[in-house]
C-alpha cells in the first residue's frame, strides 16, 4: 500500500529535471530508491509511533522524542566505527539500541502510582541525551574525516538510499505494520486502561512485548538506513487520527501510508527548496514537528 | 513555589552582579603588551595588533598557516602547531596545541607564545580576548582566493622580520600560477565536477577557493555557480551535470567518484584527478603544486 503511494507521489514530480537522456538513470538509479525508501521509513516510524501511543495511552510517545531513535543512532554508530558498517551490522544494532532505549525509558517512566505524561517525557529526555552524549563523544574520539557523513547522516537523510537499504527497511515496515497491526484490537482495549483490558482478557504482558518488540524493529531499520528522521511518529498518528478517529485497527494500518507520504513529501522539499543543494530531511520534519509537540502540549488535557 | 521563584531570582541577580563586576574588573586592568614593539599590522578582520620583537615564539592555528610560516621562513620559530599540521615533515615535531575548531587553551598559554596566528575557521570571539588578555597578540589570516597566498606570505614576512625569504616564496608562487595560466591549452575548457567527499556527496561552490583554483588550472567547474563554500549536492543534479573531468579530494573516504557519476565521461574516459587532500583543500603555499597537478592532467 506504502509503495503504490510512494510510486505515485514519485512520478508526480519527475518534470521538474528535464533531463532525457539521463532522465532514466537519474528516476530509477537515484531518485527512485529513494523515494521507495522514504516511503519505507515513514511509514515505519508512523505505525511505531500509533502503536506506542496506543500502548502508553499517552500521545505524545514518539520514537524520536523517547530516545528510541538515539538508541538506534548509537548502534548504528557502534556498527559503523567498530564493524565496518555494513551488511546487517548497521539494521542489527540499530535495533538493539532501539530495544534497550525503550526499555530503559519504559523502566524509567513507570512508577507505583502508573505512568504519567510527565514521567514519560522526562524520561524520554534524559534518555535522549544521555544517548547523545555518547554519541558525541564517540564522534569526537574518532576521525573528523572518516564521520563526516555520519554527522549529517545523524539528523536524517535520505540521500544514501539504495536498492538494499530499502529492501530491508520494506521487510521490517511490512513485518512491523502486520503484526502490530494484528494487536490494534488489544490495543483498543488496552487504551481504556490496563486493567480493563486485562478483564477483556487481553494478554497485556504479552501485547506490551510484541509492541515495543517490533517498535524497535520498525525504528531500528529506519534509522539505520536514513538517520534520525524526527517528530514522524508524532505528527502522522495524530493526523490520522484527526481524519478517521482513533480506532487503532485503521490507525495502525493508515499511519503507514500516511507515515511513507508525509516523509516523501517532506523529503521532496529538502531536495527541492535549495536544489541543486540539498537539506537533510530531518530538518523538515522537525520543523513541521516540533511546533505540532508544542500545541499538543499545550492542549493540557493529555 | 513563590518563595522559591524569588530565591532563585535573588540568586540569578547575585550571579549577574558577580559576574558583571568579574568582568569590570578584567576591562579595566587589561594588560597592554610592554617592551619593544615591532609595529602595528591589520590582520584580516581589520583589527589593528601590535607584534613584539623580537619575536621568537610563535604558535599556528591552521595546517595552511603553518606552511606558510615555513615558506615564509620562519619555521624555526614555531612552538606550537595544531594536531593536523603535517607539513613539512619538521611541523610534526612541533608540539600539538589541539586542532583548529579545538584548541587547547591551556596548552597555548603554557607555551608562552608571543604570537598565535589563527585562520577565521577557529572560534575567534572569545578565544582571542582570552588570549589577548594574557597579552598574547592574535593576528587573524583569512585566505579566500587563490592571490590571497602570496600576500600573506608577504605580510608574514613583514611581521615575522624575514622579508627575503618569504617575497622570494611568494614570487615563485605567483610565478607557478602565471606559468601555467599561459601555458597553451586546449581552446575548450573541460568541465570538472571536484568532488569532496563520496557519502554524502559534498562539492565545491562559488565561495571555495578550489572553484578558482579550477578555473585557473585551464578548467570550468560545473558547481561554481551554487553559493556556499561546500555544498552538499543533489545526486540527480551531479548525474545530469556529466563532468569532462572528475577531481577527487583525496583522502581515505574519497578515493573513487560517487557511483551516480559511473556513466559521466569523466568515468568513461577515465579521465579522474586524485589531488591529495592536504594539499588541495589547504589555503597555502603547496596550492601551487594542486594547480600544477591539476592542469598537467586538464590540459593533456
Amino acid at each position: 500500500m506504502t509503495l503504490v503511494a510512494a510510486i505515485l507521489l514519485g512520478s508526480e514530480r519527475i518534470s521538474i529535471f528535464e533531463m532525457t537522456e539521463q532522465g532514466r538513470a537519474i528516476l530509477f538509479h537515484i531518485r527512485l530508491p529513494r523515494i521507495l525508501l522514504g516511503a519505507c521509513v515513514g511509514g515505519s516510524l508512523a505505525v511505531a509511533g500509533a502503536s506506542l501511543q496506543a500502548l502508553l495511552r499517552n500521545p505524545l510517545a514518539e520514537p524520536y522524542l523517547l530516545g528510541v531513535s538515539n538508541g538506534a543512532a548509537l548502534g548504528t554508530l557502534v556498527a559503523f566505527v567498530f564493524l565496518d558498517g555494513y551488511g546487517f551490522a548497521r539494521p542489527l544494532l540499530a535495533f538493539a539500541g532501539a530495544g534497550i532505549a525503550t526499555f530503559a525509558v519504559y523502566q524509567m517512566a513507570k512508577s507505583r502510582m502508573g505512568m504519567n505524561v510527565e514521567r514519560l517525557v522526562l524520561s524520554g529526555v534524559i534518555v535522549t541525551t544521555f544517548l547523545s552524549s555518547i554519541i558525541v563523544l564517540l564522534t569526537s574520539l574518532l576521525d573528523a574525516a572518516r564521520l563526516r557523513g555520519y554527522t549529517f547522516w545523524l539528523l536524517g537523510d535520505l540521500s544514501q538510499a539504495t536498492y538494499d537499504g530499502f529492501y530491508m527497511t520494506l521487510a521490517a515496515a511490512t513485518v512491523g505494520t502486520i503484526v502490530l497491526s494484528s494487536q490494534a484490537r488489544a490495543l483498543n482495549l488496552m487504551m481504556v486502561g490496563e486493567r480493563d483490558a486485562f478483564d477483556f482478557g487481553v494478554e497485556v504482558g504479552r501485547v506490551r512485548m510484541i509492541v515495543f518488540g517490533m517498535a524497535s524493529l520498525l525504528v531500528g531499520t529506519a534509522v539505520a538506513a536514513s538517520g534520525s528522521v524526527g517528530y514522524v511518529g508524532l505528527i502522522v498518528p495524530h493526523l490520522v487520527r484527526l481524519a478517521i478517529g482513533s480506532d487503532n485497527r485503521l490507525v495502525v494500518p493508515m499511519s503507514a501510508i500516511a507515515g511513507a507520504i508525509f516523509v516523501v513529501l517532506a523529503d521532496t522539499v529538502a531536495r527541492t527548496a535549495i536544489a541543486p543543494r540539498e537539506l537533510p530531511v530531518g530538518a523538515i520534519t522537525a520543523l513541521i514537528g516540533a511546533p505540532l509537540f508544542i500545541y499538543l502540549l499545550r492542549r493540557a488535557n493529555y | 513555589m513563590e518563595k522559591n521563584w524569588n530565591s532563585f531570582k535573588r540568586s540569578l541577580l547575585g550571579c549577574v552582579l558577580l559576574l558583571t563586576s568579574l568582568f569590570i574588573g578584567c576591562e579595566t586592568n587589561r594588560p597592554m603588551p610592554d617592551g619593544p614593539v615591532s609595529g602595528a599590522f591589520t590582520d584580516d578582520l581589520g583589527r589593528e595588533v601590535r607584534i613584539p620583537v623580537p619575536l621568537n615564539r610563535i604558535i599556528s592555528l591552521a595546517p595552511s598557516i603553518t606552511e606558510m610560516v615555513f615558506a615564509a621562513g620562519a619555521g624555526d620559530r614555531l612552538v606550537g602547531v595544531t594536531s593536523y599540521c603535517n607539513f613539512p615533515a619538521e611541523a610534526k615535531k612541533i608540539q600539538k596545541v589541539g586542532d583548529t575548531q579545538t584548541p587547547n587553551i591551556e596548552s597555548i598559554v603554557a607555551l608562552k607564545p608571543q604570537l598565535v596566528l589563527v585562520s577565521t575557521a577557529s572560534q575567534l570571539e572569545a578565544f582571542a580576548s582570552m588570549l589577548e588578555r594574557q597579552q598574547i597578540a592574535v593576528f587573524v589570516l583569512d585566505v579566500k582566493k587563490l592571490d590571497d597566498v602570496p600576500d600573506r606570505m608577504r605580510r608574514l614576512g613583514d611581521i615575522f622580520l624575514t622579508k627575503e625569504p618569504a617575497y622570494v616564496a611568494a614570487a615563485e608562487f605567483e610565478r607557478r600560477v602565471r606559468a601555467i595560466e599561459t601555458a597553451k591549452r586546449p581552446s575548450e575548457r573541460p568541465k570538472v565536477f571536484l568532488q569532496i567527499s563520496n557519502e554524502p556527496l559534498f562539492t565545491v561552490g562559488s565561495d571555495s577557493f578550489m572553484t578558482e583554483l579550477i578555473e585557473r588550472a585551464g578548467g570550468t567547474s560545473l558547481t561554481k555557480d551554487i553559493s556556499g563554500g561546500y555544498p552538499k549536492i543533489s545526486k540527480e543534479t551531479a548525474l545530469a551535470m556529466d563532468p569532462d573531468v572528475i577531481i577527487l579530494s583525496d583522502s581515505e573516504d574519497n578515493k573513487e567518484p560517487n557511483v551516480v557519476l559511473n556513466n559521466s565521461k569523466a568515468v568513461k574516459n577515465g579521465r579522474i584527478i586524485r589531488v591529495n587532500a592536504d594539499i588541495l583543500s589547504r589555503p597555502g603555499p603547496r596550492l601551487a603544486d594542486a594547480v600544477e597537478q591539476i592542469a598537467g592532467s586538464l590540459n593533456k
